[in-house]
């Protein structure tokens, strides 16, 4: 019977086409809409690691004197000082750690042809690229030897070495960054999370780096951040070094604890080195504060997703609603002129039930053709806001979640649509309709 | 088989009320014929419509096979129509989006008849009413008396057991007429109870019971050949 209902909707449709476009056309319009939406808001939801997205942990310390307030939830500053930086990632422990900043320089191979270009860098710790997931083409992660002293070398992606020398195979060849010769010592797989969960200060939708460089660098090298850098009370720095050595919060740091009994071991250690800092004359406080939260908690109390997404989500509904009231408008005149049709089939024995089955049948079908055209529409709204909006650009496609639901919330929408003419039609008494001949 | 007593039915419209039946006492035995005339807006269709339950009635108590359709839920009417009841309304009512042998085809899928048996039988009844050439063709591309064959052919198609005819000749000229009346009289010898409104008295002579209509009351009855079932008006039974 369905087969036969799903037929009997496609004659219906094929018999008012201009109804049946425009029909189509509002639930597309709904739809494509509704999707741009909710697409930008699913891509800024996901989990952007999800096998250990509870694993990783993001370290924030409350380096303020008392009295001193942030503009986070718990007025802990997101970010560490140089000085805690260093600190934490000498801790000892069996664990993997990174901090990191993001930097940036001129790059080029110090030949003629080589035209120099602005590359983002992340001066990060030799463990960053296990904690999250790069893998490796060719080469590896510089040794802690070389972590240690500062040896020029840097990492580079697939993309990067391409662009650089033509082939990804490139580990042993030089790079120049500004003055500085550099050796690459491992190529990465291209890595481009959606959302630059790892450093949520500059834009949470930004594309990660290409280049990565040991973190002693910024030491023997003076590598400022290319990032925020927050200071909460004055403090004269005539020079880099002066920088260093302050209380101006501009470095993350990433911890992986992967048991309950690592994460409480670490919170402890984190306490005792406030309380011996304190010694030193820092962390002015009563109590003493850390946070570790991890890569979800952290995405949600940084805001990745605002305020104004939601709301636009909740306005692309509303306009759906709006389209679904027009097609509810159109069902119940076309349903209603075939109310004699109805009439006939109730004679020879339809029951109510199947009369609503056939007619929610055919607005189903309705809303699987809006559907797919709508995905459509999506496309073409998600390729506007990545081509308006940079920001968003790793965020504006659909995964097949999306492309799945599209055409579900079409048929829902249709079918909610369709429910009161349906009803209607097959509420009425049959022979209203087979007497008046 | 059909058993109506005291039945009345008022159309309320917003200025007037009409009494489309009153005080309508029927009884329909198993394997009649019976003939119904009156005037135009007399009631017929009315009683029709009751009788098939395409409506519901204002007053009295309407058995059909002994069960007492006032009680039944719509779904129970529906499967009761489905399984019993046959239609050939006045206008022909064919479904315009369905050729001819999909429009004969409708009762049996509501009765979920597997396709091979359907088949067989819509095949048999366009043939019987002699259109068996044109089963592909939409109705609007007959003439009226081939879109009233069709209905004929429609409510042939369900076997039904008893058979509504409303005016089924109207559009027929005088030698169609007479074979859709021998159509009738033989699936009544076949067993199956027949209600047929006409204007035709010639038809209606040939029908063993015969009842007028008129003013929403059965007032005449003629009974022009012996059958037990024949009983005085309004006694049903
Ligand atoms: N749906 C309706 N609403 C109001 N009045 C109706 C309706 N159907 C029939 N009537 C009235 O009921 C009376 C009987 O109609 P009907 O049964 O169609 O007569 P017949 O079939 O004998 O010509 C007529 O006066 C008609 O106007
Ligand atoms: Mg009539």
């Amino acid at each position: 019977m369905f087969i036969h209902y799903i037929d009997l909707a496609w004659r219906s449709l094929r018999q008012t086409p201009l109804v049946t476009f425009l029909m189509i056309l509002a639930i597309a319009i709904g739809i494509g809409v509704t999707m741009t939406t909710l697409s930008v808001y699913h891509m800024m939801s996901m989990d952007p690691i999800p096998h250990k997205s509870d694993r990783l942990f993001s370290v924030q310390l409350q380096t303020m004197d008392d009295g001193e307030t942030w503009r986070t939830p718990d007025d802990i500053p997101y970010q560490l000082t140089y000085t805690d930086a260093i600190n934490l990632d000498a801790l000892p422990g069996e664990y993997l750690r990174a901090p990191m900043l993001r930097s940036g320089f001129s790059v080029h191979l110090n030949t003629v042809s080589s035209k120099p270009f602005i590359e983002n860098t992340r001066v990060t710790g030799r463990d960053f690229f296990t904690m999250f997931d790069l893998t490796f083409l060719h080469g590896n992660a510089w040794t802690e030897e070389q972590e240690r002293d500062a040896a020029p070398v840097v990492v580079i992606d697939e993309e990067m070495a391409k662009q650089l020398f033509g082939k990804t195979d490139v580990v042993g060849e030089s790079v120049f960054l500004g003055e500085r010769r550099q050796e690459i010592v491992g190529v990465t797989k291209k890595w481009r999370p959606t959302i630059k969960f790892y450093d949520l200060n500059n834009g949470s939708f930004g594309e990660a780096e290409r280049m990565f460089a040991p973190f002693s660098h910024v030491k023997a090298y003076d590598v400022d951040t290319w990032g925020n850098t927050n200071a909460w009370k004055f403090e004269e720095t005539r020079d880099f070094n002066d920088k260093m050595n302050s209380e101006m919060v501009w470095v993350q740091f990433w911890v992986q604890l992967d048991t309950p009994q690592q994460h409480q071991a670490y919170g402890d250690m984190l306490m005792a080195y406030m309380q011996q800092q304190q010694k030193l004359g820092r962390f002015n406080r009563e109590s003493l504060q850390y946070s570790l939260q991890d890569v979800n908690d952290w995405m949600r109390y940084n805001d990745v997703i605002s305020e104004d997404n939601k709301i636009l989500v909740g306005l692309s509904f509303m306009f759906l609603a709006v389209c679904v009231a027009n097609i509810l408008g159109l069902l119940l005149a076309k349903f209603m002129r075939r109310a004699p049709d109805v009439g006939v089939r109730r004679a020879l024995g339809a029951s109510k039930r199947q009369v609503f089955y056939q007619h929610l049948v055919e607005v189903g079908v309705l809303g699987l053709l809006g559907g797919g055209l709508g995905v459509l529409f999506a496309q073409l709204g998600l390729l506007g806001v990545s081509q308006t909006y940079d920001y968003y650009a790793g965020l504006a496609n659909m995964d097949w979640i999306m492309l799945m639901s599209a055409p579900l919330l079409a048929i829902s929408a249709c079918i909610l649509a369709g429910l009161y003419p349906a009803w209607l039609v097959c509420r009425t008494t049959p022979a209203t309709h087979l007497k008046v001949q | 088989m059909l058993d109506m007593k005291a039945i009345s039915k008022v159309y309320q419209t917003e200025m007037v009320q009409t009494h489309a039946l009153r005080d309508f006492n029927l009884h329909v035995a198993e394997g009649e014929f019976v003939a119904v005339t009156g005037p135009s807006g007399s009631g017929k269709t009315t009683f029709l419509n009751i009788a098939g339950m395409l409506e519901p009635f204002s007053g009295g108590q309407y058995c059909l096979d002994g069960v007492d359709i006032g009680k039944l839920n719509d779904n129970a009417r529906a499967d009761l129509r489905n399984q019993k009841i046959g239609f050939i309304f006045q206008g022909f009512n064919l479904i315009p989006d369905l050729n001819l042998y999909e429009n004969v085809e409708v009762p049996l899928r509501y009765r979920g008849i597997k396709s091979a048996e359907r088949k067989r039988r819509v095949e048999e009844c366009l043939e019987l009413v002699g259109l068996a050439g044109r089963a592909k063709h939409l109705p609007q591309q007959l003439s009226g008396g081939q879109q009233q064959r069709v209905a004929i052919a429609r409510a042939l198609a369900g076997r039904p057991r008893f058979l509504l005819a409303d005016e089924p000749t109207g559009n027929l000229d005088s030698l169609m007429a007479r074979q859709v009346m021998e159509l009738l009289e033989q699936i009544n010898r076949e067993g199956a109870t027949i209600v047929m409104v006409t204007h035709d008295p010639e038809l209606a002579r040939r029908a063993p019971r015969n009842i007028q209509i008129v003013d929403g009351r059965v007032t005449d009855f003629t009974l022009y050949q012996g059958r037990s079932a024949a009983t005085p008006l309004a006694a049903g039974g």
